[in-house]
């Protein structure tokens, strides 16, 4: 199975290069969609079913066509156009490169990664999925934090109507 | 009456702001605001009566902490800056109107109104809960709460190109400091196996643990933070955004924010102050990002013409002397009341008081005076002595002279400094509070000695609105009493 987790591990890794390379916007977006499959698929093989379909469906699915909706409505040529200055690839590729290292530093130092965990137990019968259980917990033990992202999803809301509204009444 | 119903009733009214807003036909949206600030002041007096209760089982208090004086402070804190921000706004309504209204349309000529009055009650709510988080969870989803509300608040203005820059630069940023939490908030539970901080801190504390990776996760959380304090040299966000912003905004985002950030701060960074084996490499760090802070605040204000500007650099030298409190804790105060938390704490509440008044003086000036130039406090004593002996109330609190909140605020910081024997901090932050003499006084000096410009001879005076001056009454007289007894704002935690 481990040939799979570098397989899919790359395709991300692909996608997400390909999001800040290329310079027309919509490839940019179907590079990001590229690299949402590469999630799920690693969401999958580590047994999180309900994060990987939700990786698929509501990020693959739905945010990106909102961002190729909104990437149709602006000047794609104009974008290309775009020169960038070559100081600022280096440096940014600097910076990258400088955390990619430090990340590999740590790792191999660290304990994570090197524990073996238990398998997991699979059980089965009613009210054992993925759904149901992430369900029971965030409406038992997490109600709080679920109660707060409420009053945070209203802030949105709001903002988004007030910022962007062409009439406001 | 139990703590946690503070919050709930601040978000309540938040909602009822929002409906009055949508369903009453007002003339005069301001009757909005009224609301919020009738009810901040009911929630401010509840704070002084509010019980914790006995028992603390059930999912609830594994995210928000039981018995904690210092965040019953913070929510008070909170309440207080909002309830300056709506008195500001306020004032600053004929600005939002031009800058938001859209001329042609036949809508109500206040729209867009209520909802400015509105989002600062959900920040503050934010704000509260934040203080008394208690795991991950709940800090995380309060402290976005607060900074989605600040997204939008920044870049309210939003035919004004200036604002939206401030909004657009804000989100990235914020965006980019808060994946940085997130993945050293995975760190650290990778490392410790708890989103709980207590359990945290035993992890923590453990002898055998790895340093790097500990490590590894302070950096990525600290980067974070500072960015939220706005401690260099990730503070490249502040005068840009503090200039674009609405004035209120601005003042909101200096005091809340930074009482936000610097609250969490106290709850992660503590952990790994105590733990033996990481302290000696913590404190380094802290050390380095005081330094460069309270250098890179205090130097980049001296040639500050913009006073929003020179407020935003005054900001970060703040924040520097706040992080240099943080870094001189581990070997400092064991025999004294005056512990490193309580220094902090004390700091914020004198900082509140003096930033919100200059901050209020400022917004009445906006209102009448063109501009947010330094040029435009000339001669502001002959024109309005009120503004003007507020205006140096506030000034001399920030630069720290005696007889002021801000006196022992730097007063308690210098000495946690000397003894932990830092004495690298200590100079630079004498260094850094003998430039802010200058650059406050400065302020000071052109409003009483300087005649108002070379051709304006006989401006007419400056008319205040009483609530503004009310507000900027009650902050002086604090600012004051503070500054002979500071056990007046260390009796409310300690």
């Amino acid at each position: 199975m481990s040939f799979l987790f570098y397989i899919f591990s790359a395709l991300a890794l692909v996608g997400g290069i390909g999001v800040v390379v290329s310079r027309n916007p919509v490839s940019a977006a179907f590079s990001m969609i590229v690299s949402f499959l590469g999630l799920a698929a690693l969401f999958i093989q580590l047994d999180a079913f309900l994060v990987g379909t939700l990786q698929i469906l509501v990020y693959a699915g739905a945010i990106m066509v909102l961002f190729l909706f909104i990437i149709m409505l602006l000047d794609v040529r104009e974008e290309e156009k775009r020169r960038r200055p070559i100081i600022n690839m280096i440096g940014a590729g600097g910076v990258v490169l400088a955390f990619v290292a430090l990340v590999i530093t740590v790792l191999s130092r660290g304990e994570i990664g090197k524990a073996t965990l238990p398998p997991l137990t699979v059980t089965e019968g009613p009210g054992t999925s993925d759904v149901h259980r992430i369900g029971e917990l965030l409406f038992s033990q997490y109600w709080f934090p679920v109660q707060v992202v409420g009053v945070l999803l209203l802030v949105a809301t709001v903002g988004v109507v007030v910022l962007s509204k062409k009439e406001l009444k | 009456m139990p703590v946690y119903y503070l919050e709930i009733i601040v978000v309540a009214l938040g909602l009822l702001m929002l409906m009055v807003d949508a369903f009453v036909k007002l003339e005069d949206k301001r009757s909005i605001a009224w609301i919020g600030m009738l009810g901040l002041v009911v929630v401010f007096a509840l704070l002084f009566v509010v019980k914790w209760p006995a028992s603390t089982e059930g999912a609830f208090w594994k995210f928000y902490s039981s018995g904690d004086k210092l965040a019953l402070y913070f929510k008070g804190i909170a309440v207080l800056t909002t309830l300056i921000v709506l008195v500001m706004a306020v004032d600053y309504t004929p600005t939002i109107l031009a800058q938001i209204a859209n001329p042609e349309a036949g809508a109500h000529r206040q729209a867009g109104l209520g909802e400015f009055f509105a989002l600062p009650m959900f920040a503050c709510a934010g704000l509260m809960w934040m203080a008394s988080a208690n795991n991950l969870v709940s800090i995380f989803v309060s402290l976005e709460t607060v900074t989605i509300a600040f997204y939008i608040m920044v870049a309210y203005l939003r035919r004004n190109v200036g604002s939206l820059e401030a909004g657009v630069k804000y989100l990235i940023l914020g965006a980019l400091s808060t994946g940085f939490l997130v993945y050293g908030f995975a760190w650290l539970f990778g490392i410790t196996g708890s989103m709980q901080l207590s359990e945290i801190s035993t992890a923590l504390a453990k002898p055998d643990i790895n340093t790097t990776t500990a490590l590894f996760t302070f950096g990525l959380i600290l980067v974070a933070l500072a960015f939220k304090v706005g401690a260099a040299p990730f503070h490249l966000w502040i005068p840009d955004v503090y200039q674009g912003a609405p004035t209120p905004i601005t003042a909101f985002l200096s005091v809340g924010s930074k009482a936000a950030g610097f609250i969490v701060m106290l709850r992660l960074v503590s952990p790994f102050l105590a733990s033996a084996e990481l302290v000696g490499k913590v404190t380094l760090v802290l050390t380095v990002v005081a330094v460069l802070t309270l250098l890179v605040g205090n130097l980049a204000a001296l040639p500050q013409k913009n006073f929003k500007r020179l407020l935003a650099y005054s900001s970060i030298a703040h924040a520097g002397f706040l992080v240099m409190a943080l870094a001189s804790s581990p070997r400092a105060g064991g025999n004294s009341a005056l512990t490193p938390v309580a220094v902090i704490a004390f700091y914020l509440g004198a900082y509140l008081l003096m930033t919100l008044l200059a901050f209020l003086v400022m917004t009445s000036l906006r209102t009448k005076i063109s501009g947010e130039d330094l040029d435009s406090f000339r001669g502001l004593a002959k024109r309005s002595p009120f503004l003007a002996f507020a205006m140096l109330v506030a000034m001399s609190s920030l630069a720290g002279i005696p007889l002021t909140a801000g006196f022992f605020g730097k007063l308690f910081v210098f000495k946690l400094a000397v003894e932990s024997q830092h004495w690298v901090l200590l100079t630079v932050g004498l260094i850094g509070a003998a430039a802010g003499f200058y650059y406050y006084l400065k302020i000071a000096a052109s409003m009483f000695l300087s005649d108002s410009g070379k051709g304006q001879i006989d401006l007419p005076a400056i008319s205040v609105s009483p609530l503004a001056k009310i507000a900027m009454v009650a902050l002086m007289v604090a600012i004051i009493l503070a500054g002979f007894n500071p056990g007046l704002i260390l009796g409310l935690f300690v």
